[in-house]
Protein backbone atom coordinates (compact mmCIF):
# COMPACT_ATOMS: atom_id res chain seq x y z
CA UNK A 1 0.00 0.00 0.00
CA UNK A 2 1.47 3.37 -0.89
CA UNK A 3 0.89 6.74 0.62
CA UNK A 4 -1.29 7.81 -2.22
CA UNK A 5 -3.88 5.05 -1.81
CA UNK A 6 -4.23 5.98 1.82
CA UNK A 7 -5.21 9.56 1.13
CA UNK A 8 -8.85 8.55 0.74
CA UNK A 9 -9.04 6.83 4.11
CA UNK A 10 -9.87 8.43 7.42
CA UNK A 11 -7.46 10.28 9.68
CA UNK A 12 -6.38 8.14 12.61
CA UNK A 13 -3.88 10.45 14.23
CA UNK A 14 -3.65 14.19 13.81
CA UNK A 15 -1.07 16.42 15.53
CA UNK A 16 -1.33 20.20 15.16
CA UNK A 17 1.46 22.31 16.59
CA UNK A 18 2.04 19.96 19.50
CA UNK A 19 4.38 21.26 22.18
CA UNK A 20 5.37 19.12 25.13
CA UNK A 21 7.20 20.82 27.92
CA UNK A 22 8.69 19.02 30.90
CA UNK A 23 9.92 20.51 34.10
CA UNK A 24 13.19 18.81 34.78
CA UNK A 25 12.57 16.63 37.74
CA UNK A 26 15.56 17.17 39.97
CA UNK A 27 14.76 20.88 40.12
CA UNK A 28 11.34 20.33 41.58
CA UNK A 29 10.85 20.50 45.35
CA UNK A 30 10.02 16.91 46.18
CA UNK A 31 9.43 17.40 49.86
CA UNK A 32 8.07 20.11 52.08
CA UNK A 33 11.58 20.81 53.31
CA UNK A 34 12.74 21.64 49.81
CA UNK A 35 9.61 23.64 49.18
CA UNK A 36 10.38 25.74 52.25
CA UNK A 37 13.99 26.05 51.22
CA UNK A 38 12.82 27.41 47.88
CA UNK A 39 10.49 29.83 49.59
CA UNK A 40 13.29 31.31 51.63
CA UNK A 41 15.96 31.35 48.99
CA UNK A 42 13.58 32.85 46.47
CA UNK A 43 15.68 31.70 43.57
CA UNK A 44 13.85 30.02 40.77
CA UNK A 45 16.06 27.08 40.00
CA UNK A 46 13.87 24.92 37.78
CA UNK A 47 13.99 25.08 34.07
CA UNK A 48 11.64 23.79 31.45
CA UNK A 49 12.68 21.44 28.76
CA UNK A 50 10.79 21.32 25.49
CA UNK A 51 10.71 17.75 24.27
CA UNK A 52 8.48 18.63 21.32
CA UNK A 53 8.62 22.11 19.79
CA UNK A 54 5.47 22.30 17.72
CA UNK A 55 4.95 19.17 15.67
CA UNK A 56 2.24 18.66 13.08
CA UNK A 57 1.44 15.58 11.02
CA UNK A 58 -1.44 13.38 9.99
CA UNK A 59 -1.45 9.60 9.90
CA UNK A 60 -4.28 7.93 8.02
CA UNK A 61 -5.86 4.56 8.39
CA UNK A 62 -3.78 1.71 7.02
CA UNK A 63 -0.48 3.54 7.11
CA UNK A 64 2.59 2.04 8.72
CA UNK A 65 4.77 4.92 9.82
CA UNK A 66 8.20 4.83 11.39
CA UNK A 67 9.43 7.51 13.74
CA UNK A 68 13.19 7.80 13.68
CA UNK A 69 15.64 10.09 15.37
CA UNK A 70 18.42 10.06 17.89
CA UNK A 71 18.04 9.29 21.58
CA UNK A 72 16.18 12.05 23.37
CA UNK A 73 14.84 13.60 20.19
CA UNK A 74 11.22 13.17 21.29
CA UNK A 75 10.14 9.95 19.56
CA UNK A 76 8.83 8.21 22.63
CA UNK A 77 7.11 11.37 23.78
CA UNK A 78 5.10 11.33 20.56
CA UNK A 79 4.02 7.75 21.18
CA UNK A 80 3.03 8.54 24.74
CA UNK A 81 0.93 11.46 23.59
CA UNK A 82 -0.82 9.23 21.05
CA UNK A 83 -1.40 6.64 23.76
CA UNK A 84 -2.94 9.28 26.03
CA UNK A 85 -0.29 8.94 28.72
CA UNK A 86 0.81 12.55 28.29
CA UNK A 87 -1.42 15.46 27.61
CA UNK A 88 0.50 17.98 25.47
CA UNK A 89 1.30 21.40 26.90
CA UNK A 90 -0.16 23.15 23.85
CA UNK A 91 -1.44 22.06 20.48
CA UNK A 92 -4.21 19.77 19.34
CA UNK A 93 -4.08 16.00 19.19
CA UNK A 94 -6.85 13.91 17.69
CA UNK A 95 -6.73 10.14 17.80
CA UNK A 96 -9.63 8.04 16.58
CA UNK A 97 -10.12 4.37 17.33
CA UNK A 98 -8.72 2.04 19.90
CA UNK A 99 -5.02 2.40 20.63
CA UNK A 100 -2.74 -0.33 21.89
CA UNK A 101 0.76 0.56 22.99
CA UNK A 102 3.60 -1.89 22.90
CA UNK A 103 5.66 0.69 24.70
CA UNK A 104 7.08 -1.39 27.47
CA UNK A 105 6.03 -5.00 27.44
CA UNK A 106 4.72 -6.31 30.68
CA UNK A 107 4.30 -2.89 32.32
CA UNK A 108 1.76 -3.59 35.02
CA UNK A 109 2.65 -7.21 35.56
CA UNK A 110 2.62 -8.02 39.22
CA UNK A 111 5.72 -10.09 40.09
CA UNK A 112 3.95 -12.30 42.63
CA UNK A 113 1.05 -13.28 40.40
CA UNK A 114 1.27 -16.13 37.94
CA UNK A 115 1.36 -15.62 34.19
CA UNK A 116 -2.25 -16.69 33.94
CA UNK A 117 -3.37 -14.25 36.65
CA UNK A 118 -1.38 -11.48 35.02
CA UNK A 119 -3.09 -12.11 31.69
CA UNK A 120 -6.40 -11.13 33.29
CA UNK A 121 -5.02 -8.15 35.20
CA UNK A 122 -2.96 -6.83 32.30
CA UNK A 123 -5.79 -7.35 29.83
CA UNK A 124 -8.09 -5.29 32.03
CA UNK A 125 -5.45 -2.57 32.36
CA UNK A 126 -5.19 -2.40 28.59
CA UNK A 127 -8.94 -1.92 28.33
CA UNK A 128 -10.22 -5.41 27.57
CA UNK A 129 -13.23 -6.83 29.40
CA UNK A 130 -13.13 -10.07 31.38
CA UNK A 131 -15.26 -11.61 28.66
CA UNK A 132 -12.75 -10.61 25.93
CA UNK A 133 -9.88 -12.02 27.93
CA UNK A 134 -11.55 -15.34 28.54
CA UNK A 135 -12.26 -15.81 24.86
CA UNK A 136 -8.72 -14.86 23.84
CA UNK A 137 -6.80 -16.62 26.56
CA UNK A 138 -5.96 -19.60 24.37
CA UNK A 139 -4.51 -17.40 21.62
CA UNK A 140 -2.42 -15.55 24.17
CA UNK A 141 -1.11 -18.81 25.61
CA UNK A 142 -0.34 -20.12 22.14
CA UNK A 143 1.60 -17.05 21.16
CA UNK A 144 3.53 -16.73 24.42
CA UNK A 145 4.65 -20.39 24.40
CA UNK A 146 5.40 -20.45 28.10
CA UNK A 147 4.46 -24.07 28.72
CA UNK A 148 4.19 -24.93 32.39
CA UNK A 149 5.65 -21.55 33.38
CA UNK A 150 2.24 -19.98 32.80
CA UNK A 151 1.24 -21.03 36.33
CA UNK A 152 4.41 -19.73 38.00
CA UNK A 153 4.81 -16.20 39.38
CA UNK A 154 6.18 -13.92 36.67
CA UNK A 155 9.09 -12.85 38.89
CA UNK A 156 10.62 -16.20 37.97
CA UNK A 157 10.41 -15.48 34.24
CA UNK A 158 13.35 -14.61 32.06
CA UNK A 159 13.16 -11.23 30.36
CA UNK A 160 12.37 -12.96 27.07
CA UNK A 161 9.43 -14.83 28.59
CA UNK A 162 8.22 -11.62 30.16
CA UNK A 163 8.30 -9.86 26.81
CA UNK A 164 6.57 -12.75 25.01
CA UNK A 165 3.68 -12.71 27.43
CA UNK A 166 3.45 -8.92 27.32
CA UNK A 167 3.44 -8.87 23.53
CA UNK A 168 0.86 -11.65 23.36
CA UNK A 169 -1.55 -9.78 25.62
CA UNK A 170 -1.06 -6.35 24.06
CA UNK A 171 -1.69 -7.55 20.52
CA UNK A 172 -4.92 -9.25 21.58
CA UNK A 173 -6.38 -5.84 22.40
CA UNK A 174 -7.40 -5.74 18.73
CA UNK A 175 -6.48 -2.10 18.23
CA UNK A 176 -7.13 0.26 15.35
CA UNK A 177 -3.83 1.93 16.07
CA UNK A 178 -0.80 -0.05 17.20
CA UNK A 179 2.14 1.78 18.76
CA UNK A 180 5.46 -0.04 18.90
CA UNK A 181 8.49 1.31 20.72
CA UNK A 182 11.75 -0.57 20.20
CA UNK A 183 10.37 -3.69 21.77
CA UNK A 184 11.96 -5.93 19.20
CA UNK A 185 15.29 -5.49 20.96
CA UNK A 186 14.29 -8.07 23.57
CA UNK A 187 13.81 -11.75 22.96
CA UNK A 188 15.62 -14.17 20.71
CA UNK A 189 15.62 -14.20 16.93
CA UNK A 190 12.68 -16.61 16.76
CA UNK A 191 10.56 -14.34 18.94
CA UNK A 192 11.53 -11.27 16.91
CA UNK A 193 10.53 -13.05 13.73
CA UNK A 194 7.22 -13.99 15.33
CA UNK A 195 6.58 -10.42 16.39
CA UNK A 196 7.39 -9.09 12.93
CA UNK A 197 5.01 -11.66 11.44
CA UNK A 198 2.29 -10.54 13.84
CA UNK A 199 2.91 -6.91 12.93
CA UNK A 200 2.66 -7.90 9.26
CA UNK A 201 -0.72 -9.45 10.03
CA UNK A 202 -1.89 -6.17 11.50
CA UNK A 203 -0.66 -4.32 8.45
CA UNK A 204 -2.46 -6.68 6.12
CA UNK A 205 -5.65 -6.14 8.09
CA UNK A 206 -5.31 -2.44 7.27
CA UNK A 207 -4.55 -1.31 10.81
CA UNK A 208 -2.54 1.82 11.49
CA UNK A 209 0.90 1.23 12.94
CA UNK A 210 3.36 3.72 14.39
CA UNK A 211 6.78 2.24 14.88
CA UNK A 212 9.75 3.68 16.77
CA UNK A 213 13.04 1.98 16.07
CA UNK A 214 16.75 2.44 15.69
CA UNK A 215 17.07 -0.54 13.40
CA UNK A 216 16.96 0.66 9.76
CA UNK A 217 16.29 -2.88 8.55
CA UNK A 218 13.07 -3.32 10.51
CA UNK A 219 11.98 0.17 9.52
CA UNK A 220 12.58 -0.57 5.83
CA UNK A 221 10.81 -3.87 6.08
CA UNK A 222 7.70 -2.60 7.86
CA UNK A 223 7.13 1.03 6.94
CA UNK A 224 6.46 2.92 3.75
CA UNK A 225 6.61 6.30 5.43
CA UNK A 226 8.93 7.72 8.02
CA UNK A 227 8.98 10.79 10.24
CA UNK A 228 12.41 12.05 11.22
CA UNK A 229 12.31 13.84 14.57
CA UNK A 230 15.31 16.01 15.37
CA UNK A 231 15.57 18.11 18.54
CA UNK A 232 11.83 18.08 19.06
CA UNK A 233 10.96 19.22 15.56
CA UNK A 234 9.75 17.30 12.54
CA UNK A 235 12.83 17.40 10.33
CA UNK A 236 11.63 15.24 7.49
CA UNK A 237 8.47 13.39 6.52
CA UNK A 238 8.27 11.19 3.49
CA UNK A 239 9.12 7.83 1.92
CA UNK A 240 11.12 5.59 4.20
CA UNK A 241 14.18 5.35 1.96
CA UNK A 242 14.50 9.10 1.46
CA UNK A 243 14.03 9.90 5.12
CA UNK A 244 16.42 7.18 6.24
CA UNK A 245 19.08 8.52 3.86
CA UNK A 246 18.51 12.00 5.26
CA UNK A 247 18.75 10.66 8.81
CA UNK A 248 21.94 8.76 8.14
CA UNK A 249 23.61 11.78 6.60
CA UNK A 250 22.71 13.92 9.63
CA UNK A 251 23.99 11.18 11.88
CA UNK A 252 27.31 11.11 9.99
CA UNK A 253 27.61 14.90 10.17
CA UNK A 254 27.23 14.99 13.94
CA UNK A 255 29.61 12.12 14.42
CA UNK A 256 32.32 13.78 12.34
CA UNK A 257 31.69 17.25 13.80
CA UNK B 1 -19.42 13.59 40.36
CA UNK B 2 -21.08 12.04 37.33
CA UNK B 3 -17.61 11.74 35.93
CA UNK B 4 -16.62 9.56 38.89
CA UNK B 5 -19.69 7.35 38.58
CA UNK B 6 -18.99 6.91 34.87
CA UNK B 7 -15.37 6.03 35.54
CA UNK B 8 -16.35 3.45 38.14
CA UNK B 9 -18.95 1.98 35.83
CA UNK B 10 -16.48 1.78 32.97
CA UNK B 11 -13.61 0.33 34.99
CA UNK B 12 -15.51 -1.79 37.48
CA UNK B 13 -13.90 -5.03 36.34
CA UNK B 14 -10.44 -3.51 36.57
CA UNK B 15 -11.06 -1.98 40.01
CA UNK B 16 -12.38 -5.30 41.27
CA UNK B 17 -9.42 -7.21 39.83
CA UNK B 18 -6.93 -4.74 41.33
CA UNK B 19 -8.63 -4.96 44.73
CA UNK B 20 -8.58 -8.75 44.65
CA UNK B 21 -4.95 -8.65 43.54
CA UNK B 22 -4.16 -6.53 46.58
CA UNK B 23 -5.73 -9.15 48.87
CA UNK B 24 -4.29 -12.04 46.91
CA UNK B 25 -0.77 -10.65 47.19
CA UNK B 26 -1.28 -9.90 50.88
CA UNK B 27 -2.24 -13.46 51.70
CA UNK B 28 -0.39 -15.36 49.03
CA UNK B 29 2.15 -17.92 50.21
CA UNK B 30 0.87 -17.85 53.79
CA UNK B 31 -0.28 -21.30 54.86
CA UNK B 32 -3.71 -20.10 55.97
CA UNK B 33 -4.16 -17.77 53.02
CA UNK B 34 -7.42 -15.89 52.86
CA UNK B 35 -8.44 -17.23 56.28
CA UNK B 36 -6.23 -14.48 57.73
CA UNK B 37 -8.82 -11.92 56.72
CA UNK B 38 -11.09 -13.55 59.34
CA UNK B 39 -8.44 -14.67 61.81
CA UNK B 40 -6.78 -11.32 62.09
CA UNK B 41 -9.79 -9.39 63.44
CA UNK B 42 -10.86 -12.43 65.48
CA UNK B 43 -7.53 -12.65 67.27
CA UNK B 44 -7.47 -8.90 67.78
CA UNK B 45 -10.91 -9.11 69.39
CA UNK B 46 -9.84 -11.97 71.64
CA UNK B 47 -6.85 -9.99 72.85
CA UNK B 48 -8.93 -6.87 73.47
CA UNK B 49 -11.54 -8.90 75.32
CA UNK B 50 -8.96 -10.53 77.53
CA UNK B 51 -7.26 -7.25 78.30
CA UNK B 52 -10.40 -5.32 79.09
CA UNK B 53 -12.25 -8.00 81.04
CA UNK B 54 -9.36 -9.07 83.27
CA UNK B 55 -6.33 -6.79 83.25
CA UNK B 56 -7.88 -3.39 82.80
CA UNK B 57 -11.47 -3.08 83.92
CA UNK B 58 -13.38 -0.20 82.45
CA UNK B 59 -16.64 0.85 84.09
CA UNK B 60 -18.61 0.28 80.88
CA UNK B 61 -20.56 -2.93 80.57
CA UNK B 62 -19.37 -5.23 77.78
CA UNK B 63 -16.56 -2.82 77.00
CA UNK B 64 -15.00 -5.05 74.29
CA UNK B 65 -18.17 -4.76 72.23
CA UNK B 66 -18.41 -1.06 72.98
CA UNK B 67 -14.86 -0.69 71.66
CA UNK B 68 -14.99 -3.06 68.70
CA UNK B 69 -18.23 -1.59 67.32
CA UNK B 70 -16.25 1.55 66.40
CA UNK B 71 -12.79 0.08 66.13
CA UNK B 72 -13.69 -2.02 63.07
CA UNK B 73 -15.00 0.92 61.00
CA UNK B 74 -12.02 2.98 62.15
CA UNK B 75 -9.63 0.25 61.04
CA UNK B 76 -11.30 0.25 57.64
CA UNK B 77 -10.85 4.01 57.40
CA UNK B 78 -7.23 4.14 58.52
CA UNK B 79 -6.11 1.12 56.50
CA UNK B 80 -7.84 2.46 53.40
CA UNK B 81 -5.99 5.73 53.70
CA UNK B 82 -2.68 4.01 54.39
CA UNK B 83 -3.14 2.06 51.15
CA UNK B 84 -4.54 4.80 48.99
CA UNK B 85 -1.94 7.43 49.90
CA UNK B 86 0.68 5.31 48.12
CA UNK B 87 -1.62 3.99 45.42
CA UNK B 88 -0.78 6.50 42.68
CA UNK B 89 2.91 6.83 43.46
CA UNK B 90 3.50 3.08 43.64
CA UNK B 91 1.83 2.61 40.25
CA UNK B 92 3.77 5.50 38.74
CA UNK B 93 5.80 3.30 36.43
CA UNK B 94 2.65 1.87 34.97
CA UNK B 95 0.95 5.26 34.60
CA UNK B 96 3.93 6.50 32.58
CA UNK B 97 3.52 3.71 30.06
CA UNK B 98 -0.14 2.88 29.70
CA UNK B 99 -3.17 5.10 29.73
CA UNK B 100 -5.35 4.08 32.66
CA UNK B 101 -7.95 6.14 34.49
CA UNK B 102 -6.01 7.31 37.53
CA UNK B 103 -8.94 6.97 39.89
CA UNK B 104 -8.88 3.16 39.70
CA UNK B 105 -5.87 2.94 42.03
CA UNK B 106 -7.26 4.71 45.12
CA UNK B 107 -10.61 3.06 44.40
CA UNK B 108 -9.06 -0.41 44.31
CA UNK B 109 -7.13 0.29 47.53
CA UNK B 110 -10.35 1.20 49.27
CA UNK B 111 -12.38 -1.67 47.81
CA UNK B 112 -9.82 -4.20 49.02
CA UNK B 113 -10.10 -2.81 52.54
CA UNK B 114 -13.85 -2.75 52.22
CA UNK B 115 -13.80 -6.49 51.60
CA UNK B 116 -11.65 -6.92 54.71
CA UNK B 117 -14.03 -4.74 56.68
CA UNK B 118 -17.09 -6.73 55.65
CA UNK B 119 -15.31 -9.98 56.46
CA UNK B 120 -14.38 -8.65 59.90
CA UNK B 121 -18.10 -8.39 60.68
CA UNK B 122 -18.21 -12.19 60.86
CA UNK B 123 -15.93 -12.47 63.91
CA UNK B 124 -17.85 -9.55 65.44
CA UNK B 125 -21.10 -11.50 65.12
CA UNK B 126 -19.33 -14.49 66.63
CA UNK B 127 -18.23 -12.36 69.55
CA UNK B 128 -21.79 -11.14 70.13
CA UNK B 129 -23.02 -14.73 70.16
CA UNK B 130 -20.32 -15.82 72.63
CA UNK B 131 -21.08 -12.85 74.91
CA UNK B 132 -24.84 -13.51 74.56
CA UNK B 133 -25.11 -9.90 73.56
CA UNK B 134 -28.46 -9.01 71.96
CA UNK B 135 -28.77 -8.27 68.24
CA UNK B 136 -30.75 -5.08 68.04
CA UNK B 137 -33.06 -4.35 65.15
CA UNK B 138 -31.03 -1.16 64.71
CA UNK B 139 -28.46 -3.26 62.80
CA UNK B 140 -30.69 -2.51 59.82
CA UNK B 141 -29.82 1.12 60.21
CA UNK B 142 -26.08 0.42 59.86
CA UNK B 143 -26.42 1.12 56.15
CA UNK B 144 -26.40 4.88 56.77
CA UNK B 145 -23.19 5.13 58.81
CA UNK B 146 -21.69 2.55 56.47
CA UNK B 147 -22.43 4.54 53.32
CA UNK B 148 -21.30 7.77 54.99
CA UNK B 149 -18.06 6.20 56.10
CA UNK B 150 -17.30 4.76 52.66
CA UNK B 151 -18.00 8.11 50.96
CA UNK B 152 -15.85 9.95 53.48
CA UNK B 153 -13.04 7.43 53.06
CA UNK B 154 -13.19 7.74 49.27
CA UNK B 155 -12.94 11.52 49.50
CA UNK B 156 -9.96 11.37 51.84
CA UNK B 157 -8.38 8.58 49.79
CA UNK B 158 -8.49 10.66 46.59
CA UNK B 159 -7.13 13.66 48.45
CA UNK B 160 -4.16 11.92 50.04
CA UNK B 161 -3.31 9.85 46.97
CA UNK B 162 -3.07 13.01 44.89
CA UNK B 163 -1.26 15.23 47.38
CA UNK B 164 1.33 12.51 47.95
CA UNK B 165 2.29 12.69 44.28
CA UNK B 166 3.37 16.30 44.67
CA UNK B 167 4.56 16.17 48.29
CA UNK B 168 5.97 12.82 49.29
CA UNK B 169 5.95 13.95 52.92
CA UNK B 170 2.21 13.36 52.91
CA UNK B 171 2.56 9.62 53.52
CA UNK B 172 4.54 10.33 56.70
CA UNK B 173 2.29 13.14 57.83
CA UNK B 174 -0.70 10.86 57.33
CA UNK B 175 0.70 8.26 59.73
CA UNK B 176 0.94 10.79 62.53
CA UNK B 177 -2.36 12.37 61.57
CA UNK B 178 -4.13 9.01 61.81
CA UNK B 179 -2.68 8.39 65.26
CA UNK B 180 -3.91 11.72 66.53
CA UNK B 181 -7.24 11.29 64.77
CA UNK B 182 -7.75 7.92 66.44
CA UNK B 183 -7.76 9.52 69.91
CA UNK B 184 -9.83 12.45 68.70
CA UNK B 185 -12.56 10.00 67.60
CA UNK B 186 -15.03 8.42 70.01
CA UNK B 187 -13.53 4.93 69.74
CA UNK B 188 -11.97 3.97 73.08
CA UNK B 189 -14.33 6.42 74.81
CA UNK B 190 -17.70 7.86 74.02
CA UNK B 191 -18.59 11.52 73.69
CA UNK B 192 -20.42 11.40 77.03
CA UNK B 193 -17.07 10.93 78.77
CA UNK B 194 -15.82 14.22 77.39
CA UNK B 195 -16.33 17.27 79.65
CA UNK B 196 -19.31 19.22 78.37
CA UNK B 197 -17.37 22.35 77.51
CA UNK B 198 -15.03 20.44 75.16
CA UNK B 199 -17.79 18.53 73.45
CA UNK B 200 -18.44 21.11 70.69
CA UNK B 201 -14.82 20.70 69.66
CA UNK B 202 -15.28 16.97 69.23
CA UNK B 203 -18.38 17.59 67.14
CA UNK B 204 -16.16 19.23 64.53
CA UNK B 205 -14.75 15.82 63.73
CA UNK B 206 -16.58 14.57 60.63
CA UNK B 207 -15.67 10.96 61.43
CA UNK B 208 -17.37 11.12 64.82
CA UNK B 209 -20.82 10.96 63.21
CA UNK B 210 -20.58 7.68 61.29
CA UNK B 211 -18.52 6.04 64.06
CA UNK B 212 -21.12 7.03 66.60
CA UNK B 213 -23.78 5.63 64.29
CA UNK B 214 -22.04 2.24 64.32
CA UNK B 215 -21.83 2.20 68.09
CA UNK B 216 -25.42 3.30 68.66
CA UNK B 217 -26.77 0.63 66.33
CA UNK B 218 -24.58 -2.28 67.46
CA UNK B 219 -23.95 -1.56 71.14
CA UNK B 220 -26.81 0.61 72.38
CA UNK B 221 -29.53 -0.55 70.03
CA UNK B 222 -30.55 3.05 69.44
CA UNK B 223 -31.04 5.28 66.47
CA UNK B 224 -29.05 8.51 66.28
CA UNK B 225 -30.87 11.80 65.91
CA UNK B 226 -31.88 12.96 62.46
CA UNK B 227 -29.31 15.75 62.67
CA UNK B 228 -26.58 13.27 63.39
CA UNK B 229 -27.57 11.03 60.46
CA UNK B 230 -27.78 14.07 58.21
CA UNK B 231 -24.39 15.32 59.33
CA UNK B 232 -22.89 11.90 58.80
CA UNK B 233 -24.12 11.67 55.20
CA UNK B 234 -23.34 15.32 54.48
CA UNK B 235 -19.75 14.91 55.65
CA UNK B 236 -19.38 11.83 53.48
CA UNK B 237 -20.74 13.48 50.35
CA UNK B 238 -18.85 16.71 51.03
CA UNK B 239 -15.55 14.93 51.49
CA UNK B 240 -16.01 12.95 48.30
CA UNK B 241 -16.93 16.03 46.27
CA UNK B 242 -13.92 17.97 47.52
CA UNK B 243 -11.46 15.08 47.36
CA UNK B 244 -12.48 14.00 43.88
CA UNK B 245 -12.53 17.57 42.58
CA UNK B 246 -8.92 18.03 43.61
CA UNK B 247 -8.00 14.65 42.20
CA UNK B 248 -9.61 15.44 38.87
CA UNK B 249 -7.88 18.79 38.63
CA UNK B 250 -4.43 17.26 38.83
CA UNK B 251 -4.90 13.92 37.14
CA UNK B 252 -3.57 15.10 33.78
CA UNK B 253 -0.35 16.52 35.16
CA UNK B 254 0.48 13.94 37.80
CA UNK B 255 2.15 11.64 35.29
CA UNK B 256 5.03 14.13 35.08
CA UNK B 257 5.64 13.92 38.82
CA UNK B 258 5.28 10.26 39.77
Amino acid sequence: MSNFDAVESIERICFQGVVQRFRLIQERPDTLREAFAHLFRKQVSYHDFEALKGISFVIREGETVAIIGRNGSGKSTILKIIAGVYRPTTGVVKVSGKVAALIELGAGFHPDLTGRENIVLNGLLLGLTKEDIRSREQQILDFAELGEFIDSPVKQYSSGMFARLGFAIATEVDPDVLLIDEILAVGDAAFQEKCLAKIDDFRNMGKTIVFVSHAPDSVRRLCNRALFIHDGTLYADGRTDDVLANYESILRQTVSA
Amino acid sequence: MWQLIREIQKNRELIWALALKELQVRYKRSALGFLWALLNPLLMMIILTMVFSTVMRVPVHDYPIFLISTLLPWTFFSQSLAYSVESIVSNGDLLKKVYVAKSVFPLAAIVSNLINFLLSMIPLILLLVVFRFPFYWTWLYLLIPFVSLVLFTLGCGFFFAMVNVFFRDMAHILQILLQAWFYFCPIIYSLDFVPARYRPLFRLNPLAYPLNGFRLAIYYGQLPSWQSMGMSLACGVGALLLGYKLFQRSQDTLVFYV
